[in-house]
């Protein structure tokens, strides 16, 4: 039993007690105010955290009567887990935040003090008069913390404020009061429990009025310019406490009151959905910090009761906790902290936080909580979200889960751009000091959130520890970091290594396959890195991160651990790319498109579950779920990942602009990782034969993919770019082999698969090589490095033939073989694309050793030195793979073979023959022999014509083959894509600034807002119930 | 049980509020827009619990415990004004300390003054 003294009513006595005690105390000096303050909160968090616990390991409900008297004669306040847990949430938060206004006047904290005790009545309170009261308390309080600003401007915000929560209020008041009227009942239990007898239009006036006020108060759009002026206007802290511990005190009101208002749920999820799109929308036009994070809190707090509304709608009550406690902790956390720092660096524009990086620490934090509010794993908003969409796809509820997605993608959009403006200092930026103590709360929320984070993983059914394993090995490495640069590497690349290897034992079939390949691959190129001498800030603890949550994505045994652990490979190789201030461009589409990809990943995993009722990845293949739906939301989602023609923006930029030996390990490795969820997603739907002419559809992408990816990567100049494209290309591939769902397609895919692995890690690195030594990394900038790189020009090559597919290395075979098994299908149209792209990627490698080795040597590349060891070292051991798989191609066949349960032969062709068997049967050499006829054929014809157009007059001579293409390629491959996104990014921003012209600035138009807001309600309300 | 006239009267009051914080320009007038408004609303609630020929709510003479329903005036909402009175004057005087130094920062009490944060 709960102590006497930890009793929830001493929250009550402790609050006011002290509250009172304060101006006497100040008499005796400004420390014992700040402690009797201090003391006071933290008793107040100690008595909700206790409540908690105690409640949390099956205790009774704490009771506190008023009065001597029982409900309905008395008010009555109670303690039950839930209000408990928002307690502890919103006292623990004040504390941490306290820190800021211990300097201020006794006043300040006085007012802080009733406030944090206000929102525990309004939390606890179960009397509806009693609600307003502790609202007005609360309301009171911010009016006075809130002339804290001495701004004009904060004045004026202050006043706005004031104006609309005052007519809010009134309104609960007449709203309280009407009911009181139509019904003789103030307690909410009772009332709750007659809510079918409250009828007429005065129960329904008064409904109206308390419903307004109780979403008014939560800053629905468009009612909420008062409210954003505010968190613009306020000093950090204070902002920080309105937004996180008012925000708790008035979502809870709503949340106890939300049974009266049953008949009108998908009014308040309606709203909330609303507020989240467009205070998202008009987030991304924003310039100043303090109002971004305003446009962020009222997004969140829209998504929050939406979730709550719709979960009451499809009566989901065990996912309650989970999704509205996960949403609700993660913006408490998150929002405080990002506005207690925003108060920190106190820098209005957001371009003034450019330089932040300087402070790792600083940096650090603020990536923790930026990552948390944008609901990304580990922390309690991702699992929350995971169980949101899940719940409502089991009711069919697909728009509203779009609707939490497409608003969840605006706001990562304005945080992601935000936090990258922040990391690199631009010359003549101010320096600046942050204090320890001020960073401290920040830190805290980071931690409480990380805590948060794991609890609702468990809630959410992951009960496997070692996902979390590539975090805790990357701050390890972190830790090691501070201690000395040397260590940190060395123990990168073991960690890498033995994790890899520990994570591969115990997989079976296409997992342990795709598994080994990330191992090796990963072992490998994390070698090379070790070329690079200067230090790297933050590059090994990602590049770990990154490196064991890919090589543990095979061992995911549900949708969750697998989606988990993708978003932990997004993360990760977002921050890496995003090391270089030239990629910061790249790094904003890489990270929208795999957020993208992600959300469409959570949506079709959520569309399977509904659909086959399990949660396990395996029972997915098993059940095999006869939905287009599900397959296709996943394949969209992996599809975006691999680059496929029309969402392949993001790709060059990302592999071209990032670190040289981060470009070979996203292209080598990482872009398998999609490849791996095609593979397991086709696996697992293959049993319909709907699906067919989806995966016709999907090749015909995989080709179109390759045929691009190839002409834009022959119109380069840029080394690293061209390899990027060719990348798409080689991907396009193998994405249409698995969409052949065919034994021979099957296998191909996975030998390309491997092939590209250990060929563009080797051409990569190659690159690398070059722009180390001679600084240069265009075609027309180099030439003649045979002489002085002579063993890099021979890996180079051996990569080139292996690629292209030509005997004798791996691959050769598997393109001619895909071929063979489309023609077999029928696959005209991506038999043609395959020809065509044979040429193109024919031309393009030829150019690479061309201009790179062979050609005129430029400037003083003669002298330049042999590649350094490591990176021959890490090629060296992908040649050995390709010469391995050359030789011993079973290692490769069995393994899948066995992967392929027998039971899928009826649709997928599958004839169980070896390697041998296969080549004996279908005979590659003809098909290659066609195409690379067909190849010379055209590189024959495009000769000829260029012979006769250069002589024509007019035309100058080009100086080689390739630049008097180059106009061709331009016409056959028009931008269309990147005029499309960059199209889609405009007007979704325009769009967002014409949906802020509502917000005047004019305190009056606010306020009159809010009277229609209050119209709006009841017209929509009184249009469904009559 | 609520008595009309009353009940009519705090209503306009509060309209007559209403439409006063919302044409003025003059922060004070709007101030008094919002003490009317409060007003209106404080008459609203003693109207819901005036029972017609009630008395007092006192168990005492007239008023029996039997037919105390009948008789009296419930006291809830007349306690409850009072109540909404206490807070409606903090608010108000919050509102006019919030005027004075809107008027010290800008040297005007016009409302179009302050139309700062946009966007």
């Amino acid at each position: 039993m709960v102590g006497s003294l930890l009793h929830p009513l001493n929250i009550f006595i402790v609050g006011l007690g002290t509250g009172f005690l304060i101006p006497l105390l100040n008499r005796l000096g400004k420390g014992w105010v700040a402690a009797a303050f201090l003391a006071a909160l933290a008793a107040m968090t100690l008595i909700s955290a206790v409540c908690a616990i105690h409640l949390y390991y099956g205790g009774e409900p704490i009771e506190i009567l008023t009065g001597g008297a029982l409900p309905p004669y008395a008010i009555n306040l109670r303690m039950g887990l839930a209000e408990a847990f928002v307690a502890t949430g919103a006292t623990a938060t004040a504390l941490l935040g306290a820190i800021y206004v211990l300097r201020e006047k006794y006043a300040v904290m006085l007012l802080y003090l009733i406030l944090v005790m206000g929102v525990i009545g309004m939390i606890a309170t179960r009397d509806l008069f009693n609600l307003f009261v502790f609202l007005e308390i609360v309301s009171i309080a911010t009016y006075g913390l809130l002339s804290l600003g001495s701004r004009p401007e904060a004045l004026s915000a202050s006043f706005k404020f004031l104006m609309a929560t005052v007519v809010a209020s009134t309104f609960f008041l007449l709203g309280t009061m009407l009911l009181y009227a139509a019904t003789g009942i103030l307690n909410i239990d009772d009332l709750i429990a007659a809510r079918e007898g409250i009828a007429g239009p005065i129960a329904f006036a008064a409904l109206m009025l308390l419903l307004g006020c109780l979403l008014l108060e939560l800053k629905p759009f468009p009612a909420n310019g008062w409210g954003l002026d505010v968190y613009e206007t306020a000093p950090g802290s204070i902002a920080a406490l309105v937004a996180s511990v008012v925000s708790a005190g008035v979502f809870f009101a709503l949340l106890k009151l939300m049974p009266l208002f049953e008949d009108y749920w998908v009014v308040i999820a309606a709203t909330g959905a609303i507020t989240f799109v467009f205070a998202n929308l008009i987030g991304l036009s924003q310039t100043k910090a303090q109002r971004l994070l305003g446009y962020s809190s009222v997004g969140q707090m829209g998504l929050l009761y939406m979730a709550a509304a719709l979960l009451h709608i499809v009566d989901a009550k065990a996912a309650m906790p989970l999704v509205i406690g996960g949403l609700f902790i993660n913006h408490l956390l998150a929002k405080a902290g990002l506005f207690w720092l925003a108060g920190v660096v106190s820098r209005e524009r957001l371009t003034d936080w450019a330089g932040l990086g300087q402070h790792p620490i600083v940096l650090a934090g603020f990536g923790i909580l930026i990552c948390a509010i944008a609901g990304l794993p580990p922390f309690p908003g991702f699992w929350a979200k995971w169980q949101y969409i899940v719940s409502l796809a089991s009711h069919g509820k697909f728009v509203w889960i779009a609707i939490a997605l497409l608003g969840s993608l605006l706001e990562a959009a304005y945080l992601f751009r935000w936090l990258a403006l922040t990391l690199h200092r631009p010359a003549g930026a101010k320096d600046w000091k942050p204090s320890r103590l001020a960073l401290l709360p920040v830190f805290g929320a980071g931690a409480l959130l990380a805590l948060c984070g794991y609890g609702a993983a468990r809630m959410a059914g992951l009960d496997a520890d070692w996902i979390f394993l590539p975090l805790i090995a990357g701050l390890a490495i972190v830790v090691l970091g501070c201690v000395s640069d040397p260590a940190q590497r060395i123990a990168a690349i073991l960690t890498v290594a033995a994790g890899g290897y520990w994570l591969v034992q115990g997989m079976t079939g296409i997992g342990f396959l795709f598994g080994a390949l990330f191992f090796a691959g990963s072992a490998a190129l994390v070698i090379a890195s070790l070329y690079r001498k200067e230090r790297r800030p933050g590059f090994y603890p990602f590049l770990v991160v990154l490196l064991l949550s890919l090589q543990a994505l095979p061992r995911a045994a549900t949708g969750l651990e697998f989606f988990v652990l993708f978003e932990f490979v997004t993360l990760a190789s977002y921050f890496l790319i995003l090391r270089r201030p030239e990629a910061r461009s790249a790094a904003f589409s890489y990270v929208l498109f795999s957020l993208t990809s992600g959300y469409c990943l959570i949506a079709g995993f959520a569309v399977a579950h509904a659909v086959t009722g399990e949660v396990s990845l395996s029972a997915l293949l098993t059940a095999a779920p006869e939905s287009a739906l599900a397959f296709g939301l996943l394949a969209a989602g992996f599809l975006i990942k691999a680059g496929a023609v029309g969402v392949h923006v993001w790709l060059p930029g990302a592999y071209a602009d990032s670190d040289d030996d981060l470009s070979a390990i996203l292209s080598a490795v990482v872009s398998k990782a999609p490849i791996f969820g095609l593979v397991v997603a086709a696996y697992a739907t293959i049993r319909s034969e709907a699906m067919l002419d989806l995966a016709y559809a999907v090749g015909c992408l995989g080709m179109l993919t390759t045929v691009v990816g190839a002409v834009l990567a022959l119109r380069q100049d840029d080394i690293k770019r061209m390899l990027a494209y060719s990348s798409m290309s080689q991907l396009g591939y193998i994405v249409a082999a698995v969409a052949l769902m065919s034994h021979l397609g099957w296998v191909t895919a996975l030998y390309l698969t491997a092939n590209h692995l250990a060929v563009k890690g080797i051409l990569f690195l190659v690159a690398a090589a070059v722009v180390l030594r001679t600084g240069r990394r265009t075609f027309s900038a180099l030439g003649g490095l045979v002489k002085s790189m002579p063993v890099t020009f021979g890996i180079a090559l051996v990569g080139v033939v292996a690629m292209s597919g030509l005997p004798p290395f791996t691959g050769f075979g598997g393109k001619w073989l895909l071929l063979s098994a489309m023609m077999e299908k029928g696959w005209y149209l991506p038999i043609a694309l395959g020809v065509l792209a044979t040429l193109v990627g024919l031309l393009y490698m030829v150019r690479f050793i061309r201009a790179i080795f062979l050609g005129p040597p430029r400037g003083a590349t003669h002298t330049v030195p042999e590649a350094p060891w490591p990176i021959l070292t890490a090629q060296a051991i992908l040649i050995a793979g390709i010469l391995i798989m050359t030789f011993f191609p079973k290692l490769l066949i069995v393994p899948i073979s066995e992967a392929i349960d027998p039971a899928f032969a009826s649709t997928l062709v599958w004839e169980g023959m070896s390697l041998e068997l296969i080549y004996g049967y279908w005979n590659p050499l003809p098909t290659m022999a066609a195409a690379v006829a067909v190849s010379l054929l055209l590189i024959a014809a495009l000769w000829l014509v260029r012979r006769r157009t250069a002589r024509l007059p007019g035309t100058a001579r080009s100086a080689n083959f390739y630049d008097h293409y180059q106009p061709l390629l331009a016409a056959v491959t028009p931008p269309w894509a990147v005029t499309f996104w960059t199209a889609v990014a405009r007007s979704t921003q325009r769009l967002g600034m014409l949906a802020g012209r509502v917000y005047t600035g004019n305190g009056q138009a606010y306020t009159l807002t809010v009277f229609y807001y209050f119209v709006a309600v009841y017209m929509v309300c009184a249009a469904i119930s009559f | 049980m609520i008595s009309q006239t009353v009940l009519v009267t705090g209503l306009l009051l509060m309209l007559v509020g209403v439409w006063g914080m919302l044409t003025q320009r003059n922060i004070l007038r709007i101030v008094i827009g919002f003490a009317l408004m409060g007003t209106g609303s404080h008459i609203v609630i003693v109207a819901v619990g005036y029972v017609a020929g009630g008395t007092a709510p006192i168990v005492d003479g007239p008023v029996t415990v039997a037919n105390a329903a009948a008789r009296a005036v419930d006291p809830v909402p007349s306690a409850l004004a009072v109540t909404a009175i206490v807070i409606g004057l903090a608010v108000i005087a919050v509102m006019l300390a919030f005027a004075i130094r809107l008027y010290e920062a800008k040297k005007t009490l016009s409302i179009d003054a302050f139309a700062d944060s946009k966007w």
